[in-house]
């Protein structure tokens, strides 16, 4: 099974390319934890020298602040690093997905909702980084401050150690029940603030009826009632962020409470375990209320986690779609005399179980102009599909100059085909991008030589910027787009066009102008077309 | 609650209403952060005594008297909080259900010629949202009064008295901190917002890629088009770091500043326990001062916070402020049992100045059916919707002699029933889309409108949900649940608007018959494109232009050729839609 597309291996790779920086964020994670517990265990000297009526050294003070400040340096640099590197593995997930978006079949291309195309490259790649900044990363740094705090406590006095041993696993079991519920709640809570405000829109939509009938109290008694659904929902999410600190901080104090008892027992057995002095007491201190936080923190990244795995998941959905065949891309077609421009060898094509076309064969012949009839669903536009190597025949051959369809490379296609689709899509950019699409090889004279012939330039350089206009759905009216999806076709002087149907209402004026279009634009080329109401002039009919 | 001096325009208001909420908020958070001082100062003193039993002097009782009241303590401290944090948000709740509700109330009474035209419906639909933000401030102002002002108060306070000389040292750091987040703000917001212009491009190019996929793939544009993506995505890289990286590396350096003063503590600290410093400390006065430092400038970074949540509020307030209005209660004037209806000289023009109605006159008694119809745009819709008095008019239009436009809203709208094109349904049950809050018979509707044998074969029958704007019903379902609805809530004089065009003809006559039969005592207009059942209405009108031929079936058979011809178009194909 080929895997290099998943999310594991992208992330894999970018830690691999960048060791330097994965090296400095492990560096830092560590780093930041150790250093962390250094404070404490000098303020225990501190107190120790007090108690015994030393004073404190000057060094020992600014190691105090010099600690706390490391740890503060070494966080802000982990979380620098974090979000650059979050935003690598973004990168390199994007890119890698559009890279799968251009090897897909063509079937699978369009298949894909453009929305929710935008969501999966957009929003589950965002939770993805998220898993990294929120997620596994300040997992392992809480779960390394709480081991490493515990083997500190271990050290100081044992005794609380098996204590906070025993006493994590509940309270981290407790913080997810009370996650858990709360999320419930939220979940809940947003549905019916949801409804309430779907409520609005329904009323301005149905206020003719509602005055009519008198409805008004009605109306604002269900509003109510639909306000109140939330505002319950609401109530126990705070009933549970309200419960949640209040619990720990009693069970901290608790905890505090019964080391101190403990170590004030003068029971010599019980000391073994819990005997401290009173530098020690105040390092316990710290450290108890150290590590009741990342409990807390470790549930909340359990939660997010959870919630990008199911994009991950979305994404590996992605990554294992079929892949068009890859082919050795031929190039230098040349047009000769004896072999047909255009040859379909005893083709079988279909989508899935339905066959279109069976054992199709026909030449279309250098300058020659071709038809394609036959009713809806005969297989028409699929025969163009296959010209343009979008689709490969199951058996038989389709061959552009002697040259099978699918093996004609990306730069060869706007030299032999000029494709005009049934309806234009507008592409982001210029009227010059519409034009171009972007290829910085048609030249600026080619670019108007294709908008006189199909008479856009007029209604072009009339515009404020003219070939610079950035297109909106209103700049022009429908024909003008249909003309220039004919100035896009042929801008790069292709020797084969290809006329779709037109699909989009044209009122009859328009229509002409745009047929005129195309017949200038079909002078002195080999085309085929599918049965268009030019077709009487178009040469010989290939029924279907 | 029926406190008078309410105002709904007044942020005073919705406090003062909420008085008994916020004492409980009030006593439970002085409660709450003027105990957190316990906390060091118990710390401290379990630390002091600690030292004292190991020295001999204190005995294990001292330490379990001290624990023991440390945890009460603590615990009443950490109840209060948690009731104050519940109240808290119950007050917010209260309040954005209060001007929630006065928002949707005045929605609800104003004219649907004024919600559409002036954006009116936009700007309440805005304002309901602003309500969620303006709350929000309120709730947080609330809790950081407490929680940020007096906590911070009492930790100073705290300081201070074990030795102010030494507090007011240490208390300069936490405001340069905060200065220098302020100073951040700017670059924070201008890289934030370049961020949202990148990660805009990058949906956008996303998007493109997916629309135009099979174009790009065709022209062989691919390649090329996955390297622009390349550069949307390198740029989107560059700003997200850029604006992300300042929330992420600067607060643990202002925690860093705002903790400078531990380095005088320790200095100064340390003389004041051996004894040569500005106060005399001991061990418990020294943990208690460092720990209530640290909580101090903790807290003191959310001072920042007060501010942004009060700055937000008022922001949504301002522009919620003057719809807030409470409207008084209408009394429901019952409408007349039967009326007369007596049209005279009815002109309309729309406020664009297109006159629709021209001069038309004309008579219904109760129980008369009065068919109106005409071609295309010929203004027989308009004439039904004048009857709203959603514009005003020229001429007379009298109910039992009475002026239509004179009379109050309630009034009118219990005297006439008007129903449209579109069927209005809410997303609600069956049976609560009939009745509407009354309590009559539903079903008996339905059989009247012939709809009852489609809800019986519905799995949940009258509950079954329409979905929203009744999606789930076919159209004939919608319209048939929308007359039902309007006969169930009776007037003397009904207007029905085209009511039938999503039915078969068996049906409609089904339901004219019913409508005949059931309200013999109603006066009902009739506007349709569909001619078959004229020939039963006791009166027909004619409109062609804006004006009316008021007649009767035969008549105008006689009379209009266009009538003539439109019924027999009708009746030559039987099935005939318009």
């Amino acid at each position: 099974m080929k895997r290099d597309g998943q999310v594991r291996d992208v992330i894999g790779n970018t830690i691999k390319e960048k060791k330097l920086l994965s090296g400095a964020i492990v560096c830092t994670v560590l780093g930041a934890v150790l250093v962390s517990l250094v404070p404490p265990l000098i303020l225990a000297q501190i107190v120790d020298r007090l108690t015994a009526g030393k004073d404190v050294t000057a060094v020992l003070m600014l190691l105090y602040f010099g600690m706390l400040a490391l740890t503060g340096l070494l966080e802000s640099v982990r979380e620098g690093l974090l979000i650059v590197f979050g935003q690598k593995i973004t990168h390199a997930l994007r890119s890698r997905l559009m890279k799968k978006f251009g090897r897909l079949t063509t079937d699978n291309v369009n298949r894909q909702e453009p929305g929710t195309l935008v969501s999966r490259f957009v929003g589950d790649v965002d939770t993805v980084e998220k898993l990294f900044t929120s997620g596994i990363i300040s997992m392992f740094a809480d779960a390394c401050r709480i081991v490493s705090i515990l083997v500190v406590i271990w050290f100081r006095n044992r005794g609380l150690s098996l204590i906070l041993l025993l006493l994590l696993p509940v309270l981290f079991l407790f913080t997810r029940q009370i996650q858990k519920r709360m999320l419930a709640a939220q979940i809940e809570n947003r549905r019916a603030v949801g409804r309430a405000s779907a409520y609005v829109p329904e009323t301005l939509h149905n206020i003719r009826t509602i005055h009519c009938l008198k409805k008004e109290t009605y109306m604002e008694e269900k509003y109510d009632q639909y306000i109140g659904v939330s505002y319950q929902a609401m109530e126990r999410t705070n009933f549970y962020d309200a419960v949640y600190s209040p619990v720990i901080l009693i069970l901290n104090a608790v905890v505090v409470a019964v080391v101190m008892l403990l170590s004030a027992s003068g029971n010599g057995k019980i000391l073994t375990l819990f005997g401290m002095s009173a530098g020690t007491a105040v390092a316990v201190l710290s450290y108890i209320s150290q590590i009741f936080r990342p409990v807390e923190s470790l549930g909340m990244e359990i939660q997010t986690i959870q919630s990008a795995i199911a994009g991950i998941h979305r994404i590996n959905e992605f990554f294992a779609l079929e892949e068009k065949k890859e082919h050795p891309k031929s190039t230098g077609v040349r047009a000769t005399k004896e072999v047909p421009f255009v040859e379909f060898r005893d083709v079988t094509f279909g989508y899935e179980e339905h066959v279109v076309l069976e054992h199709m064969s026909f030449k279309v012949m250098d300058g020659e102009q071709a038809t394609l009839s036959g009713r809806t669903g005969a297989g028409k536009s699929t025969i163009l599909k296959l010209l343009l190597g979008l689709y490969e025949p199951l058996e038989g051959d389709v061959l552009i100059h002697g040259v099978p369809a699918v093996q004609i490379g990306e730069e060869e296609r706007r030299r032999l085909f000029g494709y005009v689709e049934q309806s234009f899509h507008m592409v982001p950019g210029t009227v010059r991008d519409q034009i171009t699409l972007f290829d910085e090889r048609i030249t600026e004279s080619q670019i108007r030589k294709a908008a006189e012939l199909t008479g856009l330039q007029d209604a072009i350089e009339g515009l404020e910027h003219g070939y610079d206009t950035i297109c909106t759905p209103e700049l022009f009216s429908q024909g003008q787009w249909q003309l220039l999806s004919i100035a896009r076709a042929t801008a790069a002087g292709p020797s084969l066009l290809l006329l779709d149907e037109i699909t989009a209402n044209l009122d009859a004026d328009t229509e002409k102008t745009v047929l005129q279009a195309l017949n200038r634009a079909a002078q002195n080329r080999t085309v085929i077309s599918i049965s268009h109401r030019t077709s009487a002039k178009m040469g010989k009919i290939i029924a279907l | 609650m029926k406190n008078k001096k309410f105002q709904a325009d007044r942020v005073r208001s919705y406090f003062r209403i909420e008085w008994k909420v916020l004492l409980v908020v009030t006593i439970s958070g002085l409660i709450y952060n003027l105990g957190l001082l316990a906390g060091p100062w118990f710390e401290g003193q379990m630390t002091g005594c600690l030292v004292n039993i190991l020295q001999g002097s204190d005995h294990f009782t001292d330490m379990l008297i001290l624990v023991t009241s440390y945890v009460v303590a603590i615990a009443v401290v950490q109840i209060s909080r948690y009731v104050k944090r519940f109240y808290v948000r119950r007050f917010a709740n209260n309040v954005n259900r209060r001007m929630k509700e006065i928002l949707y109330g005045s929605l609800v009474s104003k004219s649907r010629a004024s919600l559409r035209k002036e954006g009116e419906g936009d700007v309440m639909t805005k304002a309901i949202l602003d309500v969620d933000d303006c709350v929000e401030g309120m709730r947080k102002f609330t809790t950081e009064i407490f929680d940020t002002g007096v906590a911070l108060a009492a930790y100073a306070g705290m300081l201070l008295w074990y030795d102010w000389r030494l507090a007011l040292l240490c208390m300069i750091f936490p405001p340069v901190s905060y200065t220098i987040a302020e100073k951040m703000k700017r670059v924070v917001q201008k890289t934030g917002a370049a961020y949202k212009v990148q990660s805009g491009a990058l949906s956008a190019a996303t998007l493109d890629r997916g629309k135009n996929a099979s174009t790009y793939r065709v022209f062989g544009r691919e390649q090329e088009r996955q390297e622009a993506y390349e550069k949307n995505l390198s740029d989107y890289e560059q700003s997200a770091v850029k604006a992300n990286i300042w929330n992420a590396v600067m607060p643990p350096i202002y925690r860093i500043i705002s903790m400078g003063g531990v380095l005088f503590i320790l200095y100064f600290g340390q003389k004041n326990v051996l004894g040569n410093g500005w106060s005399s400390w001991d061990i418990a006065a020294f943990t208690t001062f460092l720990a209530c430092f640290v909580k101090l400038s903790v807290k003191s970074s959310r001072a920042a916070k007060l501010f942004n949540a009060v700055h937000k509020a008022e922001v949504s307030w301002k522009r919620i402020c003057p719809l807030m209005k409470q409207k008084d209660a209408q009394p429901g004037a019952a409408g007349a049992e039967s009326c007369e209806l007596e049209v005279s000289g009815l002109t309309f023009s729309y406020p664009d100045g297109k006159t629709v109605l021209r001069d038309i006159s004309f008579t219904a008694k109760p129980g008369q059916i009065t068919g109106i119809t005409g071609a295309v745009a010929c203004g027989k819709s308009t004439l039904g919707k004048v009857f709203l008095c959603e514009y005003p008019y020229e001429g007379k239009i009298l109910l039992n002699g009475e002026e239509l436009q004179e009379k109050q809203p309630s009034e009118r709208n219990g005297s006439i029933g008007y129903l449209g094109h579109d069927p209005e349904l809410f997303n609600d049950t069956i049976e609560h889309n009939i009745l509407m809050g009354d309590s009559a018979n539903a079903e008996q509707y339905l059989q009247e409108v012939c709809l009852d044998q489609e809800v019986a074969e519905m799995e949940q029958g009258m509950q079954t949900l329409v979905g929203n704007g009744g999606v789930r019903l076919s159209g004939g379902q919608a319209q048939r649940l929308a007359l039902a609805r309007t006969l169930c809530h009776r007037r003397p004089l009904l207007i029905l608007d085209d009511p039938f065009s999503a039915l078969d003809q068996k049906t409609e006559r089904e339901i004219f018959d019913k409508l005949k039969q059931n309200y013999p005592d109603t006066a009902i207009l009739l506007i349709s494109h569909r001619l078959y059942l004229f020939p039963e209405m006791d009166q027909v009108i004619w409109m062609e232009d804006g004006q009316a031929t008021v007649s009767d079936h035969e008549t105008l058979m006689r009379q209009i050729p266009e009538y003539a011809k439109f019924f027999a178009e009708q009746n030559g194909g039987s099935e005939y839609e318009a």
